[in-house]
């Protein structure tokens, strides 16, 4: 696998953490570019507290699982930047480097001396994209987030549930993934303009911000029409409209029935199926697919505007039928008369049942130096040049401090023994892990 | 940042061509935003995302979406059947002048007209397309039909979002409104197309791209698949907070407006926590028995760990509005949140100081209207909204006359034919 990478020779300084700035710097990695993530064990946030840490293993700084996920194709610099000597690595290693990525709070990059302008000093060309909560500007840039309140304030979580229920959320940090995405987005943007123009700049993206645009049809239905979403029937759980409601467009597409979630065989806790009817044509095929069963020939039920206002029977009689079919079954039956259905499928069923997954490898095993062998997550793109890889594991803390300060900063490795010595590169009274032993023989 | 406006946006000078409904539009939105020419393609009549609602007072027309009008800003508009021969044609000459192709197409479908990646780059070696579909061109499940609910079901959102059994009882797992599986795809998509545009300025050459959908729900779940890979856990649904092995503490508060408060709370129970949140109960005089010293132990607030959500933070969220809560609590340094409708948003100060929201002239209506901005504020070239949706075939004449040279005569033939 030695082809070429999209990102081949392109160097990120990765000052992320937890997950969002994580998120997007895998992605940048997995199209090839140099990942650099400066650690420090005295604060590191992602790597602990972890509870994806397999059970047969201790927990420490090398064995969560999600961290391992969320950091393949990353070297790890493990430095103290709040000290001269440590920023002083910093400078050097941004002298050399494409993008600095960083999810601080507003102003810690500034109160370092890292601000946009000191970072052009540096290299003029510098791609430099922060991953804030709300922002470098505005009034609230102070405020935090973590997913939860991103989603909350952006008005994303109101979007999830049931009429008259308080609202489902997102069962995640469904933020912390976008974040990400707009983090990889951001950055590439700002690659793709340098390397036209020249010119690199300071990219502000904020968590809470960049949900709000996820909302818009529900924004302009209020902006142009004056309706909000506080009202009868909305959020309308997961059919497209609320029966006894007013009839209204609820922001996920045509306004139809069937459009909902049904019970299958045998019923456990994740055995559900959605199945939605576009068409009149739909429709019908599904009702073929039911075994033409009494009800269903139903005046009331023959056009989109009968089912919608009969929704609640429908609703029942479909999963009278849904109930006699596993769900892999039943998908399989509808697809293949032309009917939209599809698995509710929880992490197990996506990892051990998705016969589409599957097909497209998106889960392969890699192995870890302290992990053992499991199976990571790839792109959902293929790239026909350039293909998008996991080329190497999460980094083991500070695995890469002495390969890119002696390698890439050339620093003697002297100089490398002494940054250990007075805490530049580990906390002089923290135990060192072996592979730290190793490198400074 | 005025000065910064007045600037070209980060994809100036690229030329997309999308052939997209609602799986790709709001990809292309977002590289039109960023300040690509977006020329979107649609079927003579208009693309059939335009008739999905809400409309422009309740009028249901073509040019009165909504959602065509949101997810198609900074676009421009032509109109061609490729299913004829002229406008295969056609299309072949605009492929031979565009950076991107950006299609959404059952797979299979443009290959059938002779118009998939390797006849189009034959003309064109920098052109990059981009397949965006329900499940990429290969495997069992490629030629299904998808939906933006079903993909929120195969994807693992909706086994993820629900509620507690003891708020509502049997409930069925829910997917989050809103056209999410579209967006998700739309990310990774627009990750793609960059990657290979990067690229491009290297290598010069344009590469074909095989995006999936559901791989891109698959994948937008954070520590879901984690957790099952190296624990083998299969994770609970609770009411507006995390999925969860186990059940954990609630984090969603009804505040006296009846709207919801996200306060997260018990996983930050240390003792400094515990004294910052007596102090902001205390500042509205509900901090109970809060302040009494006992509480800096760990061991006496792991024991009353209910009391503190249950009575102390539920009560005073309850006696106040939900967005008084969220400013205190923000201000003293708690990572809270109001639960917001979208239409909250416009009140948002914050927003309005960053420049969020933008009037987008509807000249033809006489009217501007206002939609939201920009994720992120970029100082040296801007994102930004450049021109609200496209009217079907609106510029015909200036892509197809004014660009490709096209006579008007010849223009006036392919109307008359039906071909635009």
């Amino acid at each position: 696998m030695s082809r070429l990478r999209a990102l081949e020779n392109i160097r990120v300084v990765d000052f992320s953490w937890v997950r969002a700035g994580p998120w997007a710097t895998r992605w940048l990695g997995a199209l090839g570019a140099e990942i650099i993530k400066i650690e420090w064990p005295e604060n590191e946030r992602g790597r602990l507290p972890s509870t994806t840490t397999p059970r047969n293993l201790e927990v420490n700084l090398n064995t969560s699982g999600n961290f391992n996920d969320t950091n393949v194709n990353k070297k790890s610099l493990s430095l103290n930047v709040r000290t001269a000597k440590g920023l002083e690595i910093v400078r050097r290693l941004i002298a050399v480097s494409d993008i600095v990525i960083e999810n601080f709070s507003s102003r810690v990059l500034q109160n370092w001396g890292l601000g946009y302008q000191a970072l052009c000093e540096i290299k003029p060309d510098i791609v430099y994209v922060s991953m804030s909560g709300y922002g470098h500007t505005g009034r609230n840039h102070q405020y935090t987030t973590f997913g939860p309140v991103a989603q909350a304030v952006s008005g994303l979580t109101y979007l999830s549930g049931l009429p008259g229920e308080p609202p489902a959320g997102w069962g995640w940090s469904y933020m912390d993934d976008t974040g990400g995405m707009y983090g990889a987005m951001c950055a590439l943007t700002g690659l793709y303009h340098r390397n036209m123009t020249g010119q690199g700049q300071h990219i502000d993206q904020a968590q809470m911000v960049s949900a709000v645009p996820l909302n818009g049809p529900a924004l302009l239905d209020f902006t142009v029409n004056g309706r909000g979403s506080r009202r009868a029937g909305f959020p309308p759980g997961n059919r497209a409209h609320w029966p006894g409601t007013p009839l209204v467009n609820n922001y996920r597409g045509p306004t139809v029935a069937p459009h909902n979630a049904y019970r299958t065989h045998p019923g456990e806790y994740n055995d559900w199926c959605v199945i939605v009817c576009h068409a009149d044509e739909e429709w019908q095929r599904l009702v073929q697919v039911m075994g033409a069963p009494s009800w269903a020939n139903a005046e009331k039920f023959a056009t989109v505007a009968g089912r919608l206002r009969h929704q609640q029977e429908l609703d029942e009689h479909i999963e009278a039928w849904s109930m006699t079919l596993g769900k892999y079954e039943l998908t399989e039956r509808c697809q293949a008369a032309g009917v939209r259905a599809l698995p509710v499928q929880s992490a197990e069923d996506r990892v051990e049942h998705d016969p589409q997954l599957r097909h497209r490898r998106m889960y392969l095993p890699m192995p870890h130096p302290a992990l053992e062998l499991h199976k990571v997550q790839n792109a959902p793109f293929e790239l026909s040049e350039t293909p998008a890889s996991n080329h190497l594991p999460s980094p083991l803390i500070g695995q890469h401090t002495r390969e890119i300060v002696e390698g890439l900063l050339c620093y003697s490795h002297e100089e490398f023994r002494a940054g250990f010595a007075d805490g530049t590169f580990w906390p002089t009274k923290r135990a060192r892990f072996p592979y730290m032993e190793e490198m400074l023989q | 940042m005025t000065d910064a406006q007045a600037l070209p946006g980060p994809l100036a000078g690229l030329r997309i061509l999308e052939l997209a409904d609602e799986k790709g539009q709001f990809c292309g939105k977002l590289l039109g935003d960023l300040g690509a020419d977006v020329v979107k393609i649609e079927p003579p009549g208009g693309e059939r995302t335009r008739h999905v609602g809400p409309f422009l007072d309740d009028i249901p027309h073509p040019e009165r979406s909504l959602s065509f009008w949101y997810y198609n800003t900074s676009k421009r508009g032509i109109t061609l059947d490729l299913q004829t021969a002229d406008g295969r044609r056609l299309f072949a000459r605009l492929a031979a002048t565009a950076d991107v192709i950006l299609e959404t197409f059952r797979p299979g479908f443009l290959a059938s007209l002779g118009l998939d990646y390797e006849p189009l780059r034959k003309q064109n070696d920098r052109l990059i397309m981009c397949s965006l579909t329900p499940f990429g061109q290969t495997g069992p499940w490629r030629d299904y039909l998808s939906s933006d609910l079903l993909h929120m079901a195969a994807g693992g959102q909706m086994a993820s979002c629900g509620y507690d059994e003891a708020d509502v009882p049997n409930a069925a797992p829910i997917a989050p409104g809103g056209g999410n599986a579209w967006h998700m795809g739309g990310h990774f998509a627009y990750i793609a197309i960059m990657a290979a545009l990067v690229h491009r300025t290297v290598a010069g050459q344009g590469q074909y791209i095989d995006a999936s959908i559901h791989e891109a729900c698959a994948l937008t779940t954070e520590s879901a698949i984690a957790s099952y890979i190296y624990r083998g856990e299969v994770l609970r649904r609770q009411t507006g907070r995390h999925h969860a092995a186990g059940p954990t503490p609630r984090t969603q508060f009804r505040a006296k407006d009846g709207s919801y408060v996200c306060a997260l709370v018990a996983g930050w129970l240390n003792p400094k926590f515990v004294k910052d949140l007596a102090d902001l109960l205390d500042s509205y005089g509900m901090a109970g028995d809060l302040k009494d010293p006992k509480y800096q132990d760990p061991a006496v607030i792991a024991a009353n760990i209910s009391h503190i959500i249950d009575d102390l933070v539920a009560n005073f969220i309850a006696s106040l509005p939900a967005e008084e809560v969220y400013h205190a609590a923000q201000q003293r340094g708690f990572t809270w949140g109001a639960v917001r409708a979208p239409e909250a948003l416009l009140e948002d100060a914050h927003l309005h100081d960053r420049g969020f929201w933008k009037q987008v002239e509807h000249k033809e209506l006489g009217r501007s209207f206002i939609y939201p901005g920009e994720a992120a504020i970029f100082n040296g070239s801007p994102w930004r909204i450049s021109r609200r949706a496209p009217l079907i075939g609106e510029h015909n004449i200036e892509v197809l006359h004014e660009e490709l040279g096209l006579s008007r005569g010849e223009l006036a033939v392919l109307a008359e034919n039906h071909v635009i």
